[in-house]
């Protein structure tokens, strides 16, 4: 297991480096760069324009770039510069508490998406073709089928035109209200931030959700109809036990792998429903950097979401392994 | 002893709570301050009111700072917080639009006009308690602005037109003289760029502190710099900033600006500027209580009308004041001049008629209505609405007496006829109008795809033309694509926009012959015709005179010639300026989006309070 761990590791080098030079790649093709924008502006001239270009290194060829910042990874670990920020590429990516906003956001969003999915998707499996089992699913691709944007915008909305929630002190989107920006951490502070992070919950979590759900009906009605099921049953075993000792327990294995899968969802995904409730998110940082064309932000924010699917993907490797002692690696 | 005890707590509370007076910053106000006459007949601020100290106010900009470095700051993100937190020696009036002392006092100039003496007010203080002499002044332009190793583009609005900079000298402590090659007269505005604190930065200037690589100072006062290392001389200084959150701003306790009652500006203890990426979240949140100014959309003001009454609050909208900034549809004279191709189209192009056919197409009107809910203004000239330099305010600001504008009507008719004037006519009859050669007349009309009024505008346009059996075909592109294509100078036609301001002498890279945003006639460069050496002598002269009356008038004949006879560029229409505000806020009447220090919403912020 451990050399395959260390072996898996070591093939992720030569595919990082591959992603890298197809990302830096498709930058040069789009159209413009960093000061496409600039050379806009009535007020800049030519030669300062040409005085930036040589300064961010933008009047090289595409490979001279690529290889200038490659060898300042090795050599030095410096991922580039961004150049709007003038601040190294994973300070402006990482900022602030931008990736410990993103984890907790998407962690507990997660979280709670599979409390409330898994049991539900036994629920239906368990009630095959009631009409709860029929509910059940229609909501579940409601939830899917919303544009993510379009229902955090609706929740605003109706938190502000019908319940007027202004009317009671409490604000919409980011992460506190007004009063408490500044403030040291308080229970209140703590109860507000709640108030602000529901909203991501119930739009990223529904649109999560439906998937989830068929996911673990489809599978469990599956093991449900295994001889060993039957077996179980024959024997009089309560259905309970049937159910979650015997059927749950093997049906859950798609679902480990998925969990892993996930992983790389944790820090990109929610980049539309993060603008707009206005969350502080990495990839918000990211998002920017792509409308600016700051290269080396991009450059930086690929890499980084590459090496976590990567280790997402062996992740769910490793933890199928071992809740399922009939896979063995070699 | 207990009355010992007493008298020490006493004194205690006497100490402190001057050290909190200290602390929230009530300084003594120094002669030199600069009086703000609010409420006073006669004045450029009659119509505003004298204010109280306290309070946050809270508004929303769409996105963060970059950093907190002017000098090397590129757009307006940054700059709106760099303009809060400094001052320059000059500004505009954000009433009136007019010149007014600052860091100056006052200025002298010498007869022959190249000899600007500023006389700089004396005991001012920067935000951290040292004081303020001309050596920051002097160390602002010599060792950073005209500093080959600090990145700005400040230089590019210093530079004279023979490649000179203005020589900036100190005289002694308090007085500073700005030398001149020759005369120009944008440099008394443009010379208002902000000044920085010497002591605070002369560290990360290799010239001054070789102990320091070349090029530290570009990345100095970054987003990561501890906000108490700012210094500056504006309102308001950064007190902490959260990334996709918020920015907050704190009065500065040495602000120089008092009004005539003897309170120190701003009146506000807090600014606090919330990032809200999506213009309809804040919307939401103004609707919500949250906010308590709103820069707004033409779209939105229906919505802010109704509520108007029951939220408490007044949405602002002039529908007769245009924000600074040009739109325009380019037609490429240059079109396949390098490669040989497109001889028709360019001869067309070429033709003064086809352009002026083009301008009689635009139909203003219902780009206003359909575009900008009516808030709109139509725009005929170069030189932004708001400029005193604007040659046609009589004409949109009332009824036309004399008027100055240009103005192509709407009208089919009058675009058919001079199409046909110029041979462009249907020859095969299947509707669409031909080259003498029996080819059919057909363009390509770009604009950046995303940008739904320029998208808007194109299609009303294209309409228009197909009307009168012009063929346009609409295709939007990608904005760098765009900006290629105006560069390579291989666009057809273009809708785009340019940013403005009061001094039209901005423009001069556009519409000089040799600018390098000349982009519709590029060639001009290097043959630029009769009209184009007109205007290119315009435009010098115009500098070229410190009378602003004198260059009132040739700006206006500028103006006419361009917007007439030249018609490189045929505008449309330029958004009205629209916000909303709280009723509980005062002197936000001042609708300028001119002042700085301003604020994103265009309220003058150090003059705004809580009633």
């Amino acid at each position: 297991m451990i050399t395959y761990i260390i072996r898996r590791t070591l093939y992720m080098l030569p595919l990082l480096i591959l992603v890298s030079l197809i990302s830096f790649a498709l930058i040069q093709i789009m159209p413009g760069d960093y000061l496409t924008r600039a050379s806009m502006n009535p007020q800049i001239t030519q030669e300062t324009l040409n005085q930036m270009k040589a300064r961010y290194g933008l009047d090289k060829p595409f490979i001279v770039q690529y290889w200038l910042w490659f060898k300042q990874i090795i050599t030095k670990g410096d991922f580039g510069t961004s150049f709007e920020t003038m601040r190294p590429v994973y300070w402006t990516l990482f900022m602030g508490d931008r990736l410990m906003w993103t984890l907790i956001i998407a962690s507990t969003t997660m979280l709670l998406t599979w409390l409330i999915a898994i049991p539900l998707g036994i629920y239906s499996a368990t009630h095959q073709y009631k009409p709860s089992d029929h509910t059940l699913t229609f909501f579940g691709f409601l939830g899917l089928s919303i544009p993510n944007f379009f229902f955090a915008l609706v929740v605003l909305w109706v938190l502000v035109a019908i319940f007027k929630v202004g009317n009671y002190g409490l604000g919409v989107g980011g992460l506190f209200d007004n009063r408490f920006i500044g403030a040291s951490w308080s229970l209140a502070k703590l109860g507000n931030l709640l108030w602000h992070i529901w909203p991501a919950w119930l739009v990223i979590g529904t649109s999560g959700m439906a998937g989830l759900l068929r996911y673990m009906r489809g599978s469990l009605l599956d093991t449900l109809s295994l001889q060993y099921v039957q077996t179980a049953r024959a024997k009089g075993l309560p259905e309970h036990a049937v159910i979650y000792k015997h059927a749950v327990r093997n049906a859950i294995n798609p679902l480990v792998s998925m969990l892993g899968m996930s992983l790389p969802g944790l820090v990109s995904g929610s980049l539309v429903t993060a603008i707009v409730l206005n969350l502080p998110t990495v990839e918000r940082a990211f998002w920017s950097a792509l409308q600016m064309q700051d290269q080396y932000v991009i450059m930086g924010g690929l890499l980084f979401f590459s090496l976590f699917l990567l280790i997402g993907n062996l992740l769910a490797d490793i933890l199928l392994a071992w809740v399922d002692p009939r896979i063995r690696y070699g | 002893m207990k009355k010992l005890v007493l008298v020490m707590a006493a004194l205690l509370v006497v100490f402190s709570a001057s050290a909190i007076v200290m602390a929230q910053g009530y300084d003594a106000q120094p002669a030199d301050a600069k009086i703000i006459p609010l409420g006073e007949e006669g004045t450029a601020y009659e119509n505003q009111e004298p204010g109280v100290q306290g309070g946050t106010m809270y508004v929303a900009a769409i996105s963060d700072p970059k950093k907190w470095n002017y000098v090397t700051s590129h757009e307006t993100s940054t700059t709106q917080y760099c303009f809060l937190m400094l001052r320059g020696l000059v500004d505009s009036n954000p009433v009136t639009s007019a010149l007014e002392p600052e860091l100056a006092k006052s200025w002298d100039i010498s007869e022959d006009n190249l000899v600007i003496t500023f006389h700089l007010r004396e005991g001012l203080k920067w935000s951290d308690g040292e004081p303020f002499t001309a050596d920051d002044v002097v160390f602002s332009f010599n060792d950073l602005y005209y500093n080959e190793d600090v990145e700005t583009d400040t230089r590019d609005i210093l530079v004279l037109p023979d490649d000179t900079y203005p020589v900036v000298a100190k005289v002694d402590d308090y007085t500073v003289t700005v030398t001149l090659s020759m005369i120009f007269r944008p440099i008394l505005s443009s010379i208002g760029a902000p000044i920085l604190p010497k002591h605070a930065l002369a560290q990360y200037v290799h010239k001054l502190n070789p102990d320091v690589p070349v090029g530290t100072f570009n990345s100095s006062w970054g987003l990561d710099t501890d906000p108490a290392e700012l210094v500056g001389m504006g309102p308001f200084m950064v007190e902490s900033y959260a990334p996709d959150q918020h920015v907050t701003l704190v009065r500065n306790p040495y602000y120089y600006h008092y009004d005539a009652q003897g309170t120190q500006l701003p009146y506000f203890d807090k600014y606090v500027v919330l990032t809200v990426a999506s213009q309809d979240v804040s919307l939401l949140k103004f609707r919500n209580g949250e906010l308590d100014a709103l820069g707004i959309r033409a779209t939105d003001v229906p919505i802010l009308k109704r509520e108007e009454a029951v939220k408490n609050m007044t949405v602002l909208v002039d529908p007769d004041v245009a924000n600074y900034g040009t739109s325009w549809i380019g037609i490429n004279q240059d079109i396949g001049l390098a490669e040989g191709t497109y001889e028709n189209l360019r001869a067309l192009y070429r033709t003064r008629d086809f352009r002026a056919a083009m301008s009689n197409l635009v139909d203003k009107q219902a780009m206003i209505d359909t575009l900008y809910n009516g808030l709109a203004v139509p725009q005929w000239s170069p030189v932004s609405y708001l400029s005193p330099f604007y040659a046609g305010r009589d004409y949109y600001g009332g009824p036309v007496t004399e008027t100055d504008a240009v103005v192509f009507e709407y009208s089919l008719d009058k675009a058919a006829a001079l199409l046909d004037g110029i041979g462009i006519i249907d020859r095969d009859g299947d509707g669409w109008r031909d080259y003498e050669d029996g080819t059919r007349v057909e363009m390509e009309l770009n604009t950046n795809a995303g940008n739904t009024v320029r998208e808007g505008v194109s299609l009303i346009v294209a309409d228009r033309a197909s009307k009168i059996g012009l063929k346009l075909n609409f295709v939007p592109v990608d904005f760098n694509t765009l900006v290629n294509k105006l560069f390579a100078s291989t666009g057809e036609m273009i809708v785009l926009g340019l940013t403005g301001g009061n001094e039209p002498n901005s423009g001069a890279n556009v519409y000089s012959s040799g600018g390098g945003l000349h982009f519709w006639h590029y060639s001009a460069a290097d043959e630029p015709n009769e009209l184009e050496k007109k205007i290119d002598g315009l435009l010098d002269a115009a500098v070229g005179t410190l009378d602003n009356d004198e260059a009132f008038e040739i700006y206006k004949e500028y103006q006419i010639t361009l917007a007439n006879d030249d018609l490189g560029l045929v505008y449309t229409v330029n958004p009205a300026f629209t916000y909303a505000f709280s009723n509980k806020v005062g002197n936000a009447n001042i609708s300028s989006p001119v002042a700085t220090p301003s604020g994103n919403n265009g309220l003058t912020m150090d003059l705004c309070f809580f009633k």
